[in-house]
Protein backbone atom coordinates (compact mmCIF):
# COMPACT_ATOMS: atom_id res chain seq x y z
CA UNK A 1 0.00 0.00 0.00
CA UNK A 2 1.95 2.95 -1.20
CA UNK A 3 0.92 7.39 -1.16
CA UNK A 4 -0.51 7.76 -4.36
CA UNK A 5 1.94 11.35 -4.50
CA UNK A 6 4.89 10.01 -2.60
CA UNK A 7 4.65 6.44 -3.47
CA UNK A 8 6.02 5.97 0.14
CA UNK A 9 4.44 2.59 2.21
CA UNK A 10 1.85 3.45 4.47
CA UNK A 11 0.00 1.31 6.84
CA UNK A 12 -3.42 0.09 6.47
CA UNK A 13 -6.82 2.48 7.51
CA UNK A 14 -4.10 5.56 7.67
CA UNK A 15 -6.45 8.45 7.33
CA UNK A 16 -3.78 10.22 5.47
CA UNK A 17 -0.38 9.56 4.36
CA UNK A 18 2.49 9.77 7.59
CA UNK A 19 5.00 11.12 5.10
CA UNK A 20 3.60 13.84 2.88
CA UNK A 21 0.16 13.82 4.61
CA UNK A 22 -2.20 13.16 1.31
CA UNK A 23 -5.70 12.48 1.32
CA UNK A 24 -8.17 12.99 -1.37
CA UNK A 25 -9.34 15.83 -0.26
CA UNK A 26 -5.84 17.22 -2.25
CA UNK A 27 -6.94 15.14 -5.37
CA UNK A 28 -9.90 16.61 -5.12
CA UNK A 29 -8.67 20.07 -4.94
CA UNK A 30 -6.70 19.32 -8.48
CA UNK A 31 -9.31 17.55 -10.16
CA UNK A 32 -12.77 18.72 -7.83
CA UNK A 33 -15.16 17.15 -5.65
CA UNK A 34 -17.82 16.40 -7.89
CA UNK A 35 -18.98 13.23 -8.68
CA UNK A 36 -18.22 12.45 -12.57
CA UNK A 37 -20.42 10.35 -14.31
CA UNK A 38 -18.51 8.06 -17.45
CA UNK A 39 -18.70 4.79 -18.79
CA UNK A 40 -16.12 1.70 -18.00
CA UNK A 41 -14.42 2.70 -21.39
CA UNK A 42 -14.04 6.39 -21.76
CA UNK A 43 -11.34 7.29 -24.50
CA UNK A 44 -11.78 11.09 -24.19
CA UNK A 45 -8.01 10.79 -25.99
CA UNK A 46 -9.53 9.15 -28.87
CA UNK A 47 -6.62 6.84 -29.37
CA UNK A 48 -9.44 3.63 -30.17
CA UNK A 49 -11.30 3.04 -33.63
CA UNK A 50 -14.23 1.67 -33.56
CA UNK A 51 -13.14 -2.28 -34.49
CA UNK A 52 -10.36 -1.60 -31.36
CA UNK A 53 -13.46 -0.55 -28.95
CA UNK A 54 -15.20 -3.89 -29.81
CA UNK A 55 -12.62 -6.12 -28.86
CA UNK A 56 -11.49 -4.23 -25.68
CA UNK A 57 -15.13 -3.96 -24.43
CA UNK A 58 -15.14 -7.98 -25.43
CA UNK A 59 -12.17 -8.28 -23.17
CA UNK A 60 -13.88 -6.26 -20.30
CA UNK A 61 -16.83 -8.20 -20.43
CA UNK A 62 -15.02 -11.31 -20.26
CA UNK A 63 -13.39 -10.63 -16.76
CA UNK A 64 -17.00 -9.11 -15.51
CA UNK A 65 -18.69 -12.58 -16.60
CA UNK A 66 -15.89 -14.72 -14.93
CA UNK A 67 -15.06 -12.54 -12.04
CA UNK A 68 -19.25 -11.79 -11.00
CA UNK A 69 -18.08 -9.21 -8.15
CA UNK A 70 -15.09 -7.42 -10.29
CA UNK A 71 -15.52 -4.89 -13.16
CA UNK A 72 -12.99 -3.03 -15.52
CA UNK A 73 -13.08 0.35 -16.11
CA UNK A 74 -10.31 1.99 -18.91
CA UNK A 75 -10.01 5.84 -19.23
CA UNK A 76 -7.87 7.49 -21.33
CA UNK A 77 -7.29 11.03 -21.91
CA UNK A 78 -4.40 13.82 -22.00
CA UNK A 79 -4.00 14.90 -18.29
CA UNK A 80 -1.65 17.33 -18.70
CA UNK A 81 1.38 18.56 -16.95
CA UNK A 82 0.28 18.87 -13.92
CA UNK A 83 -1.80 16.38 -13.04
CA UNK A 84 -0.07 13.05 -11.86
CA UNK A 85 -1.40 9.65 -13.36
CA UNK A 86 -1.57 7.92 -9.78
CA UNK A 87 -3.38 10.33 -7.97
CA UNK A 88 -5.89 10.78 -11.14
CA UNK A 89 -6.54 6.99 -10.97
CA UNK A 90 -6.73 7.33 -6.86
CA UNK A 91 -9.51 10.24 -7.48
CA UNK A 92 -11.49 9.02 -10.12
CA UNK A 93 -11.70 5.51 -9.00
CA UNK A 94 -13.46 7.57 -5.36
CA UNK A 95 -15.50 10.57 -7.29
CA UNK A 96 -16.58 8.26 -10.38
CA UNK A 97 -20.14 7.10 -11.32
CA UNK A 98 -19.84 4.12 -14.06
CA UNK A 99 -22.75 4.36 -15.89
CA UNK A 100 -22.90 0.81 -17.58
CA UNK A 101 -21.99 -0.94 -14.54
CA UNK A 102 -24.86 -2.78 -12.49
CA UNK A 103 -25.75 -1.14 -8.91
CA UNK A 104 -24.26 -4.48 -7.48
CA UNK A 105 -21.21 -3.70 -8.02
CA UNK A 106 -19.83 -0.82 -5.96
CA UNK A 107 -16.44 1.07 -7.06
CA UNK A 108 -14.75 -1.10 -4.30
CA UNK A 109 -14.92 -3.66 -7.26
CA UNK A 110 -13.43 -2.05 -9.52
CA UNK A 111 -10.25 -2.02 -11.35
CA UNK A 112 -9.10 1.30 -13.59
CA UNK A 113 -6.46 1.39 -15.97
CA UNK A 114 -5.28 5.12 -16.92
CA UNK A 115 -3.57 5.52 -20.37
CA UNK A 116 -2.17 9.17 -21.07
CA UNK A 117 -1.26 8.89 -24.77
CA UNK A 118 0.16 12.30 -24.33
CA UNK A 119 2.82 12.01 -21.41
CA UNK A 120 2.99 8.26 -22.94
CA UNK A 121 2.14 6.82 -19.61
CA UNK A 122 -0.54 4.00 -17.94
CA UNK A 123 -1.25 2.98 -14.63
CA UNK A 124 -3.64 0.82 -12.76
CA UNK A 125 -5.99 1.80 -9.33
CA UNK A 126 -7.73 -0.73 -7.92
CA UNK A 127 -11.16 -0.92 -4.99
CA UNK A 128 -10.88 -2.17 -1.51
CA UNK A 129 -12.38 -5.38 -2.64
CA UNK A 130 -9.57 -6.47 -4.48
CA UNK A 131 -7.20 -4.85 -1.58
CA UNK A 132 -5.40 -8.53 0.07
CA UNK A 133 -4.92 -10.04 -3.21
CA UNK A 134 -3.65 -7.69 -5.64
CA UNK A 135 0.13 -6.23 -5.07
CA UNK A 136 1.41 -3.29 -6.85
CA UNK A 137 3.65 -5.78 -8.76
CA UNK A 138 0.92 -8.09 -10.32
CA UNK A 139 -0.08 -4.92 -11.80
CA UNK A 140 3.04 -4.19 -12.91
CA UNK A 141 3.46 -6.97 -14.93
CA UNK A 142 0.09 -6.66 -16.21
CA UNK A 143 0.90 -3.44 -17.56
CA UNK A 144 4.53 -5.00 -18.41
CA UNK A 145 2.29 -7.22 -21.10
CA UNK A 146 0.88 -4.22 -22.84
CA UNK A 147 4.40 -2.23 -22.82
CA UNK A 148 5.73 -3.19 -25.88
CA UNK A 149 2.29 -2.43 -27.93
CA UNK A 150 1.96 0.91 -26.18
CA UNK A 151 5.38 1.84 -27.88
CA UNK A 152 3.64 1.19 -31.27
CA UNK A 153 0.34 3.34 -30.41
CA UNK A 154 -1.17 -0.34 -30.59
CA UNK A 155 -3.60 0.85 -27.70
CA UNK A 156 -5.98 -1.74 -28.19
CA UNK A 157 -4.04 -4.86 -28.55
CA UNK A 158 -1.80 -3.49 -25.34
CA UNK A 159 -5.17 -3.05 -23.27
CA UNK A 160 -6.08 -6.60 -24.62
CA UNK A 161 -2.56 -8.28 -23.38
CA UNK A 162 -3.01 -6.27 -19.72
CA UNK A 163 -6.79 -7.28 -19.61
CA UNK A 164 -5.34 -11.22 -20.12
CA UNK A 165 -2.73 -11.29 -17.84
CA UNK A 166 -4.89 -9.87 -14.95
CA UNK A 167 -7.30 -12.62 -16.02
CA UNK A 168 -4.62 -15.11 -14.90
CA UNK A 169 -3.75 -13.45 -11.79
CA UNK A 170 -7.16 -12.93 -10.50
CA UNK A 171 -8.01 -16.42 -11.33
CA UNK A 172 -5.03 -17.96 -9.44
CA UNK A 173 -5.36 -15.31 -6.21
CA UNK A 174 -9.18 -16.13 -5.98
CA UNK A 175 -8.20 -20.39 -5.99
CA UNK A 176 -5.60 -19.31 -3.11
CA UNK A 177 -7.98 -17.60 -1.28
CA UNK A 178 -10.42 -19.97 -1.49
CA UNK A 179 -7.97 -23.36 -0.12
CA UNK A 180 -6.75 -20.61 2.32
CA UNK A 181 -8.09 -17.19 2.92
CA UNK A 182 -6.26 -16.41 6.53
CA UNK A 183 -2.67 -14.86 4.21
CA UNK A 184 -4.82 -12.75 2.57
CA UNK A 185 -7.13 -11.44 5.40
CA UNK A 186 -4.21 -10.59 7.59
CA UNK A 187 -3.24 -8.29 4.92
CA UNK A 188 -6.08 -6.25 5.58
CA UNK A 189 -6.68 -7.11 9.62
CA UNK A 190 -6.58 -4.14 11.50
CA UNK A 191 -3.78 -2.96 13.25
CA UNK A 192 -3.12 -4.24 16.35
CA UNK A 193 -3.52 -1.68 19.24
CA UNK A 194 -1.80 -2.03 22.61
CA UNK A 195 -4.71 -2.24 24.94
CA UNK A 196 -5.12 -5.63 22.76
CA UNK A 197 -1.59 -6.44 23.59
CA UNK A 198 -1.83 -5.80 27.44
CA UNK A 199 -5.63 -7.84 27.70
CA UNK A 200 -4.12 -11.24 25.53
CA UNK A 201 -0.97 -10.73 28.66
CA UNK A 202 -3.23 -10.78 31.13
CA UNK A 203 -5.68 -13.17 29.68
CA UNK A 204 -2.66 -15.91 29.30
CA UNK A 205 -1.53 -14.98 33.07
CA UNK A 206 -5.14 -16.01 34.33
CA UNK A 207 -5.06 -19.18 32.43
CA UNK A 208 -1.70 -20.08 34.00
CA UNK A 209 -2.79 -19.38 37.72
CA UNK A 210 -6.11 -21.44 37.14
CA UNK A 211 -4.04 -24.20 36.11
CA UNK A 212 -1.70 -24.14 38.91
CA UNK A 213 -4.70 -23.64 41.67
CA UNK A 214 -6.24 -26.72 39.90
CA UNK A 215 -9.80 -24.46 38.99
CA UNK A 216 -11.43 -25.55 35.76
CA UNK A 217 -10.72 -23.28 33.15
CA UNK A 218 -13.80 -21.11 32.02
CA UNK A 219 -14.09 -21.12 27.98
CA UNK A 220 -14.56 -17.71 26.27
CA UNK B 1 40.56 -12.12 -130.01
CA UNK B 2 40.66 -14.16 -126.60
CA UNK B 3 37.66 -16.35 -128.20
CA UNK B 4 38.98 -17.24 -130.98
CA UNK B 5 42.29 -18.62 -129.07
CA UNK B 6 39.94 -20.21 -126.74
CA UNK B 7 38.34 -22.39 -129.63
CA UNK B 8 42.12 -23.37 -131.37
CA UNK B 9 43.24 -24.71 -127.86
CA UNK B 10 39.81 -26.44 -127.11
CA UNK B 11 40.61 -28.31 -130.61
CA UNK B 12 44.18 -29.29 -130.28
CA UNK B 13 43.33 -30.87 -126.48
CA UNK B 14 40.22 -32.88 -128.11
CA UNK B 15 42.96 -33.68 -131.07
CA UNK B 16 45.60 -34.79 -128.55
CA UNK B 17 42.62 -37.08 -127.10
CA UNK B 18 42.20 -38.77 -130.06
CA UNK B 19 45.80 -39.44 -130.64
CA UNK B 20 45.74 -41.29 -127.73
CA UNK B 21 43.24 -43.71 -128.21
CA UNK B 22 45.49 -44.96 -131.00
CA UNK B 23 48.01 -46.95 -128.42
CA UNK B 24 51.61 -46.63 -129.73
CA UNK B 25 53.82 -49.58 -130.33
CA UNK B 26 55.75 -51.55 -127.01
CA UNK B 27 59.53 -50.94 -128.05
CA UNK B 28 61.83 -53.92 -129.05
CA UNK B 29 65.38 -55.34 -129.03
CA UNK B 30 66.87 -54.93 -132.33
CA UNK B 31 67.86 -58.50 -133.29
CA UNK B 32 72.08 -57.90 -132.56
CA UNK B 33 71.23 -56.61 -129.40
CA UNK B 34 68.88 -59.04 -128.37
CA UNK B 35 71.31 -61.89 -128.85
CA UNK B 36 74.13 -60.45 -126.44
CA UNK B 37 71.65 -59.28 -124.06
CA UNK B 38 70.88 -62.86 -124.08
CA UNK B 39 74.41 -63.96 -124.06
CA UNK B 40 74.88 -62.00 -120.98
CA UNK B 41 71.92 -64.45 -119.35
CA UNK B 42 69.48 -61.79 -118.30
CA UNK B 43 67.12 -59.71 -121.18
CA UNK B 44 65.72 -56.44 -119.07
CA UNK B 45 61.94 -55.74 -119.18
CA UNK B 46 61.92 -59.21 -121.61
CA UNK B 47 58.76 -60.14 -119.30
CA UNK B 48 57.02 -56.88 -119.85
CA UNK B 49 57.90 -56.06 -123.42
CA UNK B 50 57.94 -59.68 -125.00
CA UNK B 51 54.82 -60.82 -123.59
CA UNK B 52 55.72 -63.87 -121.89
CA UNK B 53 53.63 -66.31 -120.48
CA UNK B 54 52.91 -65.87 -116.29
CA UNK B 55 51.58 -69.49 -116.52
CA UNK B 56 54.00 -70.43 -113.66
CA UNK B 57 53.47 -67.63 -110.77
CA UNK B 58 50.65 -69.20 -108.64
CA UNK B 59 49.34 -66.19 -106.54
CA UNK B 60 47.56 -68.00 -103.07
CA UNK B 61 44.03 -66.49 -102.63
CA UNK B 62 43.64 -64.10 -99.21
CA UNK B 63 43.00 -65.85 -96.27
CA UNK B 64 39.72 -64.78 -93.92
CA UNK B 65 41.98 -62.91 -91.55
CA UNK B 66 43.47 -60.82 -94.45
CA UNK B 67 40.22 -60.40 -96.48
CA UNK B 68 38.95 -59.21 -92.06
CA UNK B 69 41.98 -56.50 -91.64
CA UNK B 70 42.71 -58.99 -88.69
CA UNK B 71 46.03 -59.47 -88.87
CA UNK B 72 46.03 -61.47 -85.28
CA UNK B 73 46.20 -65.20 -85.55
CA UNK B 74 43.04 -67.15 -83.89
CA UNK B 75 44.00 -70.11 -82.04
CA UNK B 76 40.77 -72.54 -80.79
CA UNK B 77 41.23 -73.83 -77.06
CA UNK B 78 42.94 -76.89 -76.92
CA UNK B 79 40.40 -79.77 -77.05
CA UNK B 80 41.88 -81.31 -74.66
CA UNK B 81 40.70 -78.93 -71.87
CA UNK B 82 37.32 -78.47 -73.72
CA UNK B 83 35.81 -81.18 -70.91
CA UNK B 84 37.91 -79.12 -68.11
CA UNK B 85 36.15 -76.09 -68.90
CA UNK B 86 33.04 -77.03 -70.50
CA UNK B 87 31.34 -80.67 -68.77
CA UNK B 88 30.58 -80.31 -66.31
CA UNK B 89 29.30 -76.83 -63.50
CA UNK B 90 32.74 -75.98 -62.03
CA UNK B 91 33.66 -76.62 -58.12
CA UNK B 92 35.58 -73.79 -58.09
CA UNK B 93 34.97 -69.79 -59.42
CA UNK B 94 38.03 -69.52 -60.93
CA UNK B 95 38.35 -72.34 -63.93
CA UNK B 96 41.63 -72.44 -65.40
CA UNK B 97 42.51 -75.76 -66.74
CA UNK B 98 45.71 -74.46 -69.32
CA UNK B 99 47.46 -73.01 -66.16
CA UNK B 100 47.32 -69.34 -67.69
CA UNK B 101 48.37 -67.97 -63.92
CA UNK B 102 50.98 -68.74 -61.98
CA UNK B 103 49.62 -70.84 -58.57
CA UNK B 104 50.16 -68.22 -56.78
CA UNK B 105 48.09 -65.59 -59.00
CA UNK B 106 45.15 -68.06 -58.99
CA UNK B 107 45.25 -68.71 -55.57
CA UNK B 108 44.67 -64.84 -54.82
CA UNK B 109 42.22 -64.65 -57.64
CA UNK B 110 40.04 -67.60 -56.31
CA UNK B 111 40.66 -65.89 -52.59
CA UNK B 112 39.21 -63.18 -53.92
CA UNK B 113 35.85 -64.64 -55.78
CA UNK B 114 35.57 -66.63 -52.92
CA UNK B 115 35.26 -63.99 -50.95
CA UNK B 116 32.68 -62.46 -53.39
CA UNK B 117 30.37 -65.35 -52.82
CA UNK B 118 30.71 -65.38 -49.17
CA UNK B 119 29.47 -61.53 -49.54
CA UNK B 120 26.99 -61.39 -52.30
CA UNK B 121 24.55 -63.42 -53.18
CA UNK B 122 25.25 -64.02 -56.49
CA UNK B 123 27.94 -66.33 -57.48
CA UNK B 124 31.07 -65.04 -59.70
CA UNK B 125 32.19 -68.12 -62.03
CA UNK B 126 35.58 -66.77 -64.21
CA UNK B 127 36.49 -69.07 -67.37
CA UNK B 128 40.12 -68.20 -68.27
CA UNK B 129 41.32 -68.53 -71.54
CA UNK B 130 44.37 -66.79 -73.46
CA UNK B 131 44.24 -63.67 -75.25
CA UNK B 132 44.11 -64.96 -78.64
CA UNK B 133 42.41 -68.06 -77.78
CA UNK B 134 38.63 -68.61 -79.30
CA UNK B 135 36.09 -71.23 -77.83
CA UNK B 136 35.37 -73.81 -80.07
CA UNK B 137 31.96 -73.55 -82.44
CA UNK B 138 30.83 -76.66 -80.82
CA UNK B 139 30.82 -75.49 -77.40
CA UNK B 140 27.43 -73.59 -77.13
CA UNK B 141 28.43 -70.67 -74.71
CA UNK B 142 25.05 -69.05 -74.76
CA UNK B 143 23.42 -72.19 -73.53
CA UNK B 144 26.59 -72.70 -70.86
CA UNK B 145 24.93 -70.83 -68.05
CA UNK B 146 21.64 -72.37 -68.65
CA UNK B 147 22.76 -75.85 -68.58
CA UNK B 148 25.05 -75.72 -65.27
CA UNK B 149 23.64 -72.58 -63.61
CA UNK B 150 19.85 -73.29 -63.59
CA UNK B 151 20.03 -74.52 -60.29
CA UNK B 152 21.19 -73.40 -57.38
CA UNK B 153 23.20 -70.07 -56.06
CA UNK B 154 22.42 -67.29 -59.05
CA UNK B 155 25.82 -66.79 -60.60
CA UNK B 156 27.09 -64.31 -63.23
CA UNK B 157 29.66 -66.27 -65.62
CA UNK B 158 32.54 -64.61 -67.15
CA UNK B 159 34.59 -65.89 -70.23
CA UNK B 160 37.88 -63.94 -69.46
CA UNK B 161 40.67 -63.92 -72.15
CA UNK B 162 44.34 -63.10 -70.51
CA UNK B 163 45.70 -59.85 -70.99
CA UNK B 164 42.80 -58.74 -73.72
CA UNK B 165 40.19 -57.99 -71.30
CA UNK B 166 37.93 -56.28 -74.41
CA UNK B 167 36.99 -59.56 -75.55
CA UNK B 168 35.44 -60.99 -72.36
CA UNK B 169 31.87 -61.99 -72.05
CA UNK B 170 29.31 -62.24 -69.64
CA UNK B 171 26.31 -64.62 -69.03
CA UNK B 172 23.81 -64.57 -66.02
CA UNK B 173 22.05 -67.83 -64.43
CA UNK B 174 18.41 -67.96 -65.75
CA UNK B 175 17.40 -66.62 -62.37
CA UNK B 176 18.96 -63.06 -63.12
CA UNK B 177 18.24 -62.81 -66.70
CA UNK B 178 14.88 -61.66 -65.78
CA UNK B 179 15.57 -59.28 -63.42
CA UNK B 180 18.78 -57.64 -65.02
CA UNK B 181 18.50 -56.40 -68.17
CA UNK B 182 20.54 -56.68 -71.38
CA UNK B 183 21.59 -53.26 -71.12
CA UNK B 184 22.38 -53.21 -67.41
CA UNK B 185 24.75 -56.54 -68.31
CA UNK B 186 26.51 -54.66 -71.10
CA UNK B 187 27.30 -51.37 -68.70
CA UNK B 188 28.28 -53.88 -66.11
CA UNK B 189 30.87 -55.91 -68.54
CA UNK B 190 32.17 -52.11 -70.17
CA UNK B 191 32.97 -50.39 -67.06
CA UNK B 192 34.48 -53.93 -65.80
CA UNK B 193 36.56 -53.83 -69.09
CA UNK B 194 37.14 -49.78 -68.70
CA UNK B 195 38.74 -50.43 -64.91
CA UNK B 196 40.69 -53.78 -66.61
CA UNK B 197 42.34 -51.99 -69.27
CA UNK B 198 43.80 -49.42 -66.77
CA UNK B 199 46.67 -51.93 -66.20
CA UNK B 200 49.25 -53.32 -68.19
CA UNK B 201 50.25 -56.45 -66.68
CA UNK B 202 47.36 -59.37 -67.44
CA UNK B 203 46.97 -60.68 -64.10
CA UNK B 204 46.63 -57.14 -62.53
CA UNK B 205 44.07 -56.78 -65.17
CA UNK B 206 42.21 -59.54 -64.18
CA UNK B 207 42.48 -58.15 -60.88
CA UNK B 208 40.81 -54.91 -61.80
CA UNK B 209 38.33 -56.35 -63.41
CA UNK B 210 37.19 -58.50 -61.03
CA UNK B 211 37.14 -55.70 -58.53
CA UNK B 212 34.58 -54.27 -60.72
CA UNK B 213 33.23 -56.82 -61.59
CA UNK B 214 32.04 -57.82 -58.11
CA UNK B 215 30.96 -54.30 -57.95
CA UNK B 216 28.67 -54.58 -60.42
CA UNK B 217 27.19 -58.06 -59.52
CA UNK B 218 26.19 -56.40 -55.99
CA UNK B 219 24.12 -53.71 -57.84
CA UNK B 220 22.88 -56.38 -60.33
CA UNK B 221 21.42 -57.61 -56.64
CA UNK B 222 20.18 -54.57 -55.68
CA UNK B 223 18.35 -53.98 -59.18
CA UNK B 224 17.19 -57.12 -58.89
CA UNK B 225 15.33 -56.22 -55.67
CA UNK B 226 15.87 -58.68 -53.50
CA UNK B 227 14.07 -61.11 -55.80
CA UNK B 228 15.84 -64.81 -58.21
CA UNK B 229 14.35 -66.97 -59.76
CA UNK B 230 14.95 -70.42 -58.55
CA UNK B 231 15.41 -73.56 -60.35
CA UNK B 232 12.01 -74.82 -59.55
CA UNK B 233 10.71 -71.26 -61.75
CA UNK B 234 9.17 -69.88 -57.94
CA UNK B 235 9.99 -66.82 -57.19
CA UNK B 236 10.98 -66.64 -53.81
CA UNK B 237 10.52 -63.63 -51.07
CA UNK B 238 14.41 -63.63 -51.20
CA UNK B 239 15.98 -65.96 -53.15
CA UNK B 240 19.79 -64.66 -52.04
CA UNK B 241 21.33 -67.43 -50.42
CA UNK B 242 23.02 -65.31 -47.80
CA UNK B 243 20.31 -62.95 -46.71
CA UNK B 244 17.50 -65.95 -45.22
CA UNK B 245 19.32 -65.86 -41.48
CA UNK B 246 19.38 -62.33 -41.51
CA UNK B 247 15.92 -61.46 -42.77
CA UNK B 248 14.74 -64.37 -40.68
CA UNK B 249 16.43 -62.87 -37.65
CA UNK B 250 15.08 -59.69 -38.05
CA UNK B 251 11.40 -60.64 -37.85
CA UNK B 252 12.41 -62.48 -34.62
CA UNK B 253 14.27 -59.89 -32.84
CA UNK B 254 10.82 -57.44 -33.54
CA UNK B 255 8.29 -59.89 -33.09
CA UNK B 256 8.75 -59.75 -29.06
CA UNK B 257 8.30 -55.69 -29.20
CA UNK B 258 5.57 -56.13 -31.83
CA UNK B 259 3.73 -58.40 -29.44
CA UNK B 260 4.35 -56.35 -26.45
CA UNK B 261 3.23 -52.69 -28.44
CA UNK B 262 0.12 -54.70 -29.79
CA UNK B 263 -0.87 -55.78 -26.29
CA UNK B 264 -0.21 -52.49 -24.51
CA UNK B 265 -1.93 -50.36 -27.57
CA UNK B 266 -5.50 -50.94 -26.63
CA UNK B 267 -4.69 -49.55 -22.61
CA UNK B 268 -1.52 -47.35 -23.84
CA UNK B 269 -4.59 -45.35 -26.49
CA UNK B 270 -7.40 -45.52 -23.85
CA UNK B 271 -5.12 -44.14 -21.15
CA UNK B 272 -4.49 -41.04 -23.51
CA UNK B 273 -7.83 -40.83 -24.59
CA UNK B 274 -9.35 -40.20 -21.36
CA UNK B 275 -5.97 -37.75 -20.62
CA UNK B 276 -6.64 -35.89 -23.30
CA UNK B 277 -10.50 -36.15 -22.80
CA UNK B 278 -9.71 -35.13 -18.98
CA UNK B 279 -7.42 -32.21 -20.18
CA UNK B 280 -10.18 -30.83 -22.41
CA UNK B 281 -12.63 -31.20 -20.02
CA UNK B 282 -10.29 -28.73 -17.03
CA UNK B 283 -9.79 -26.71 -19.30
CA UNK B 284 -13.37 -26.07 -20.97
CA UNK B 285 -14.43 -26.29 -17.09
CA UNK B 286 -11.79 -23.19 -16.32
CA UNK B 287 -12.77 -21.44 -19.43
CA UNK B 288 -16.61 -21.34 -17.61
CA UNK B 289 -15.16 -20.77 -13.98
CA UNK B 290 -16.68 -18.23 -12.14
CA UNK B 291 -14.39 -16.58 -9.72
CA UNK B 292 -15.17 -15.22 -6.65
CA UNK B 293 -13.67 -13.37 -3.61
CA UNK B 294 -14.03 -13.85 0.25
CA UNK B 295 -15.03 -9.93 0.99
CA UNK B 296 -13.38 -8.82 3.70
CA UNK B 297 -13.45 -6.20 5.82
CA UNK B 298 -11.00 -3.20 4.36
CA UNK B 299 -10.59 0.05 6.54
CA UNK B 300 -11.04 3.36 4.26
CA UNK B 301 -7.28 4.89 3.37
CA UNK B 302 -6.41 8.35 3.08
CA UNK B 303 -10.13 9.51 2.95
CA UNK B 304 -11.23 7.31 -0.01
CA UNK B 305 -14.37 5.84 0.48
CA UNK B 306 -14.14 3.11 -2.30
CA UNK B 307 -10.42 2.21 -3.15
CA UNK B 308 -6.87 3.24 -2.22
CA UNK B 309 -5.05 -0.03 -4.32
CA UNK B 310 -2.53 2.13 -5.69
CA UNK B 311 -0.99 -0.03 -8.79
CA UNK B 312 1.96 0.51 -10.83
CA UNK B 313 2.21 3.35 -13.28
CA UNK B 314 4.29 2.92 -16.45
CA UNK B 315 6.21 4.83 -18.64
CA UNK B 316 6.34 3.39 -23.17
CA UNK B 317 8.41 6.53 -23.94
CA UNK B 318 11.86 4.76 -24.58
CA UNK B 319 11.65 1.45 -27.18
CA UNK B 320 15.10 0.26 -26.35
CA UNK B 321 15.03 0.21 -22.41
CA UNK B 322 12.64 -2.70 -20.63
CA UNK B 323 9.52 -1.84 -18.76
CA UNK B 324 11.42 -2.27 -15.33
CA UNK B 325 13.80 0.70 -16.39
CA UNK B 326 10.01 2.80 -17.23
CA UNK B 327 8.66 1.78 -13.97
CA UNK B 328 7.44 4.85 -12.83
CA UNK B 329 8.59 5.08 -8.44
CA UNK B 330 9.17 8.54 -8.43
CA UNK B 331 7.36 10.69 -6.15
CA UNK B 332 4.80 13.27 -6.89
CA UNK B 333 6.91 16.41 -5.87
CA UNK B 334 10.25 15.17 -7.51
CA UNK B 335 8.24 14.94 -10.67
CA UNK B 336 6.95 18.31 -10.70
CA UNK B 337 10.40 19.97 -9.53
CA UNK B 338 11.98 22.05 -12.45
CA UNK B 339 15.76 23.16 -12.57
CA UNK B 340 15.67 26.97 -11.10
CA UNK B 341 16.43 29.39 -13.81
CA UNK B 342 19.66 30.55 -14.21
CA UNK B 343 20.12 34.72 -14.73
Amino acid sequence: MKCPRCVQRIHRAAESCPHCGFTLADADAVFGHEEVRIKCLTDCAGILRRHDRERVEAAMEKISRRFPQVFVAIYTGSLGELTNLRQFGFWLLNRAAFEDVPVEKPNEAGILITIDPESKAAGIVFGYLLDPFLEESDTFDCLSRGHAYWLEERYADGIQRVLAHLDGILAKRSRQARRDPEPFERKVLPPVQTADLVRRIRLGHRRGVSSKSGETEVPR
Amino acid sequence: MKGFVAIVAGCLWAGGFAHAADEMPLPSWEPEVRKEMLADGWLAGADLLEGQSDDGLVLEPPNPEEISGDDTAVIEVPEEFLDAYFAARPEKFLIDPQGLLSEHEFRERLEFLDYHAGDSSIDLFVYLFQGDQEIPSEVRKDELAERFFSAGQPAAIVFYYLGAPQRSALFLSPSLTDAISASEQNRALESSVIQGGEKANPAEQLDRFLVQMSIRTYWMERKAGGQAMTSDGTREATALAVTPEVTAAKPMKFEALRQKLTEFAVPAVLLLVAFLGALGLRLWHRSRARYRFPDFEVEPRLGGRHAAGIGAVISFVNATQPPASQRDQMPDYLQRARPPSIG
